[in-house]
């Protein structure tokens, strides 16, 4: 049996004649970090859009564990099982903390009590539950990113879109976030992660794709994309 | 880094805990205020004015349900109420209905508009504000241009003796205690969780596996479900109205202000709105009838200047220990 948790295959995106995603194929399989690196404007986060069925893609298909996603919407496919954090943090700003954890937990049939457990448990792992009667417009930026990660885990996906974890996020809280992506992939969760910050891509990532104006240039092993003259070229020019 | 909200969830003995002492307070004043409103005949107190005050804080929290758990700003809202007056009157006058069964006739209606118009909510933001209130205008023209033995023309329909100022009033009294359960099951339930959320960003509730189509519509169908109760429980009481009256822009824009000025989004806010700014427009007449409206503006200007979040909103966001209490 294929250990392939998602498989994007030849999908395309336009917005009138512009091409932001063309006929992009990659796949993530099971306990992998894939990073997905590339200049502002490659198309990574109309890819991510793309996967989570924000965006519709014109061609091309998202498989999730061999079933096609590609149609789906957005609720369907986290239920189905991909979660996903977005570049500039999303929280629900006028809820406090433990209802932000709630939200992805609303579906399931447990109680109002284990809810209320489980988002309080969630809350201390990224070490916000001093704050959980706090509204989310009243954390930091990087407090914001780490709530984000901690609503994607309460949803418990198989595989996490990681959209820029580290943009603006202060060492200590990195930190935090660091060690909760390592501790999910050792529980076999799967990520496709972007991000500019390459020293924690390189770090964390066990597969490499880079993206430039919609297609994808090089992929491989950290090591050997790295060292691609044309990665270098698309980064750094001629 | 924010302020740490504190808790004393945890030094208060069990039956102190926050959400139950917020669910006291909150079923407390629903008694009060229903006994207050109940006992006003035997009081002979001025009837119009304890109506008014009731269907005032009928829609605002029903427009509540829509506006501050979702954030749909419908500005076409009088619709309902319109449809479920016209609706109790056709019930009554042509189909020769009883009253009180006309009532949930008119609230059929509305919400059977409701329905219609739902795909309307895929839009948001002004867009969405602005195709209601064209949908209630649409609504109006095409009510007026019915046939006079259905709709009465431009005299409207007269209930005649069917109209009851006493069991109309009584029946306000229901509806009101109908749209505070409501209110209070909706900010404790899942589904108030959900629509919360959908207001703070759709798109990310939708990607944690929030229905957003679903949860929407339901929080749709409630509001139009209680304003049209209340247009028809109007025409019960008043027992006549025209399409002007009915479908008056003046319904929607007060019912606006009133949740806004106390405050959208929690069960309490627009009922304090409501409240506060109808004692308060009955003093001014009282006191100033000729600058009635002009100080009334000027209240509702400062309002939402100095406490753009409301009146209970405010004191929330300037106190914030006490969300814990406030349904």
């Amino acid at each position: 049996m294929s250990d392939t948790v998602l498989e994007v295959q030849a999908l395309t995106k336009r917005f009138g004649g512009l091409v932001a995603v063309d006929g992009v194929s990659l796949e993530v399989r099971k306990g992998q970090i894939v990073g997905l690196i590339g200049i502002n404007g490659a198309g990574k986060t109309t890819l991510m859009n793309c996967v989570n069925g924000i965006y519709r893609s014109d061609d091309g298909q998202v498989r999730l564990n061999n079933a096609d996603i590609t149609r789906k919407t957005p609720h369907e496919i986290a239920l189905a099982g991909v979660g996903r954090t977005f570049q500039v943090p999303r929280t629900f700003r006028r809820m406090d903390l433990i209802d932000n954890l709630m939200v992805p937990l609303l579906h399931t049939d447990a109680s109002d009590a284990d809810l209320t457990a489980r988002a309080e448990d969630g809350l201390r792992q990224v070490g916000l539950y001093e704050l959980r009667h706090n509204h989310g417009e009243e954390l930091s930026g990087g407090q914001q990113k780490l709530l984000e990660l901690a609503r994607v885990i309460m949803l418990d996906p198989e595989l996490i879109l990681l959209d820029e974890p580290f943009a603006g996020v202060n060492p200590s809280l990195c930190r935090i976030m660091l060690q909760q992506i390592e501790k999910l992939r050792d529980a076999s969760k799967s990520f496709l992660l972007v991000s500019h910050d390459l020293t924690s891509i390189y770090r964390l990532s066990d597969h490499l794709y880079v993206l430039n104006q919609g297609e994808i240039i090089a992929e491989g092993l950290v090591e050997d994309v790295q060292n691609d003259p044309v990665v270098i070229e698309a980064y750094l020019g001629n | 880094m924010a302020n740490v909200v504190t808790s004393s969830a945890s030094s208060a003995g069990h039956w102190l805990r926050p959400d139950i002492v917020r669910q006291l307070i909150w079923y407390l004043l629903i008694v009060v205020l229903v006994f207050w409103c109940i006992t006003a005949p035997s009081r002979d107190a001025n009837l119009s004015l304890y109506f008014s005050f009731m269907m005032w804080i009928t829609l605002a929290s029903s427009l509540n349900f829509i506006a501050g758990f979702a954030g749909y700003m419908p500005f076409g809202f009088v619709a309902f109420y319109g449809l479920g007056a016209y609706g109790t009157g056709i019930a009554v006058k042509v189909l020769g209905l009883p009253i009180w069964l006309g009532v949930p006739c008119g609230a059929a209606l509305g919400v059977a508009f409701a329905l219609l118009v739902a795909p309307s909510l895929r839009l948001a933001g002004i867009y969405f504000a602005i195709v209601s209130l064209s949908l209630a205008i649409i609504c109006q023209r095409v009510v007026a241009l019915l046939p006079e033995w259905l709709t009465g023309g431009s005299l409207g329909i007269n209930l005649g003796v069917v109209a009851d100022r006493e069991h109309g009033y009584y029946a306000m009294v229901l509806v009101l205690v109908g749209v505070l359960v409501t209110a209070s099951w909706l900010a404790r339930s899942r589904l108030g969780k959900a629509l919360k959320a959908i207001r703070d960003d759709v798109e990310a509730a939708d990607a944690m596996g929030i229905d957003v189509a679903r949860s929407r519509l339901k929080a749709w169908l409630l509001a139009a479900l209680f304003a049209s109760l209340v247009g028809g429980v109007d025409a019960w009481f008043t027992g006549a109205f025209d399409t002007q009256t009915a479908f008056d822009v003046l319904v929607t824009a007060k019912t606006v202000i009133y949740a806004m000025a106390g405050g959208l989004g929690t069960a309490l806010g627009p009922v304090v709105g409501a409240g506060v700014l109808v004692w308060v427009d009955d003093q001014i007449w009282r006191a100033f009838p000729v600058l009635n409206n002009f100080l009334l503006g000027l209240l509702i200007v400062v309002l939402i200047l100095f406490a753009p979040r409301g009146i209970v909103g405010s004191l929330m966001q300037r106190f914030p220990r006490l969300r814990r209490y406030v349904m």
